[in-house]
């Protein structure tokens, strides 16, 4: 177990203290049941498919990742060293749960997955993403997507 | 990560974030997230344990399904199993540190003990069927050369068109880092910890990148400075004297 109380306490402080934006809104959207709801996935951990153009910094955009990316063709280009790549090195799940959305689909728990998931670079400023993240909300609603799961790293 | 969750809800997508840093999302107040007690970089929890990730997974996705809200912060109960260390583990064998810590010995040891991890990281491979290699698109021995090079204070040219030196220096470093940390995982399953302790404290790759930075952080470039100082060494291994 990990908890901020076993980091550097430098560390720690400033994960605890990070400026976070202060919304004005507090957005809240219903749906229908989880057996009907078509789920995708978006991860700050700077994911980029093999091949795709890695982040280089604080980038702002997302990168796409196609729901038949090859667990071995899914790579980590977040900045920040500062957390355990281990467990993602070995079972994408650990960041990337897809096995885990598509078992839940293939019972009937959820209703779909979606045929796109998306990744951006959390070290990112969040204002400097508005943009992108509203842009990209178009798109999961062309894949008819009405369920996100948010996964940090 | 809440704050992406704002965005899209406010365009009409519900959204549920797993929260590994409870304190941020108190402060962003998310519509709906789990606090999970995991270390940094396992939202999901364990690795090779799917009835462990399903909890999770489920336990985020049901809150989908609470009918009151703004603001749900949920905390998931169990900790990480595999978090804790594997006793019987012992790593691959490497060569012990040499009395000559120059740059060029340095550099020397670290190309040489690349080609000692080959067969451990096989066994990786045919373990998991995956690896976390390749950013800098290089093989791993032009990878150790590469970070030689520049611990030896060639400041070598970029490899890779439209990439810059420093950059292609942080992804062959991180590249590095993933073929040391699998390798070291070939049998057993050590703790992220496990791992750390051995790859930064006992092989002539965490010497080498130690050493890297050092030198970096001596250097007029500032770009080269900022990749030093911030992605070479996780702030929880930079030495005192480093």
């Amino acid at each position: 177990m990990t908890r901020l109380t076993d980091l550097p306490p430098a560390q720690a402080q400033r994960l605890a203290e990070l400026e976070c934006p202060d919304f004005a809104t507090r957005p809240w959207v219903t749906g229908p049941a989880l057996s009907r709801r078509r789920v995708a996935i978006v991860s700050s951990a700077g994911l980029v498919v093999r091949g795709d153009n890695p982040f280089r910094g604080r980038d702002a955009d997302y990168r796409v990742i196609p729901a038949d990316t090859k667990p071995e063709d899914l790579l980590i280009s977040h900045i920040s060293i500062n957390f355990d790549r281990t467990g993602f090195q070995e079972d994408w799940n650990v960041v990337f749960p897809l096995d885990r959305l598509r078992e839940l689909a293939a019972e009937g728990v959820i209703g779909s997955v979606a045929r796109i998931h998306y990744s951006f670079m959390g070290a990112t400023d969040p204002v400097q993403m508005e943009p992108n993240a509203r842009e990209l909300a178009g798109r999961l609603k062309q894949d008819r997507v009405d369920a996100v799961i948010l996964s940090p790293v | 990560m809440s704050a992406l969750g704002h965005y899209l809800e406010e365009e009409g997508i519900a959204t549920v974030a797993i929260s590994l840093i409870r304190p941020q999302t108190k402060n962003t107040k998310p519509p709906r997230a789990l606090w999970v007690p995991f270390e940094l970089g396992r939202p999901f929890g364990p690795p090779g344990d799917p009835p462990f990730q399903r909890r999770v997974l489920l336990a985020a996705l049901r809150l989908l399904e609470r009918a009151k809200g703004p603001v749900i912060i949920e905390d998931f109960p169990d900790d990480d199993p595999r978090a804790k260390p594997d006793p019987g583990w012992r790593p691959p064998a490497v060569p012990a540190a040499s009395a000559d810590g120059s740059a060029e010995a340095l550099g020397a040891r670290l190309e040489s003990e690349i080609p000692l991890l080959q067969a451990a990281h096989e066994r990786w491979l045919a373990r998991h069927g995956r690896s976390a290699i390749g950013l800098s698109a290089l093989a791993i021995e032009d990878c150790g050369r590469y970070v030689a090079d520049w611990l030896r204070g060639r400041a070598p040219a970029s490899p890779r068109e439209g990439f810059s030196a420093p950059l292609m220096l942080r992804f062959a470093v991180d590249d590095l880092k993933a073929y040391y940390l699998e390798a070291g995982a070939g049998v057993g399953n050590p703790s992220s910890r496990q791992l750390g302790d051995w790859f930064w404290n006992e092989t002539a790759a965490g010497a080498a990148i130690h050493a890297l930075r050092t030198a970096c952080l001596a250097s007029d470039d500032e770009r080269l400075k900022l990749i030093a100082g911030n992605f070479m060494v996780p702030a929880a291994r930079v030495r005192s004297a480093s």
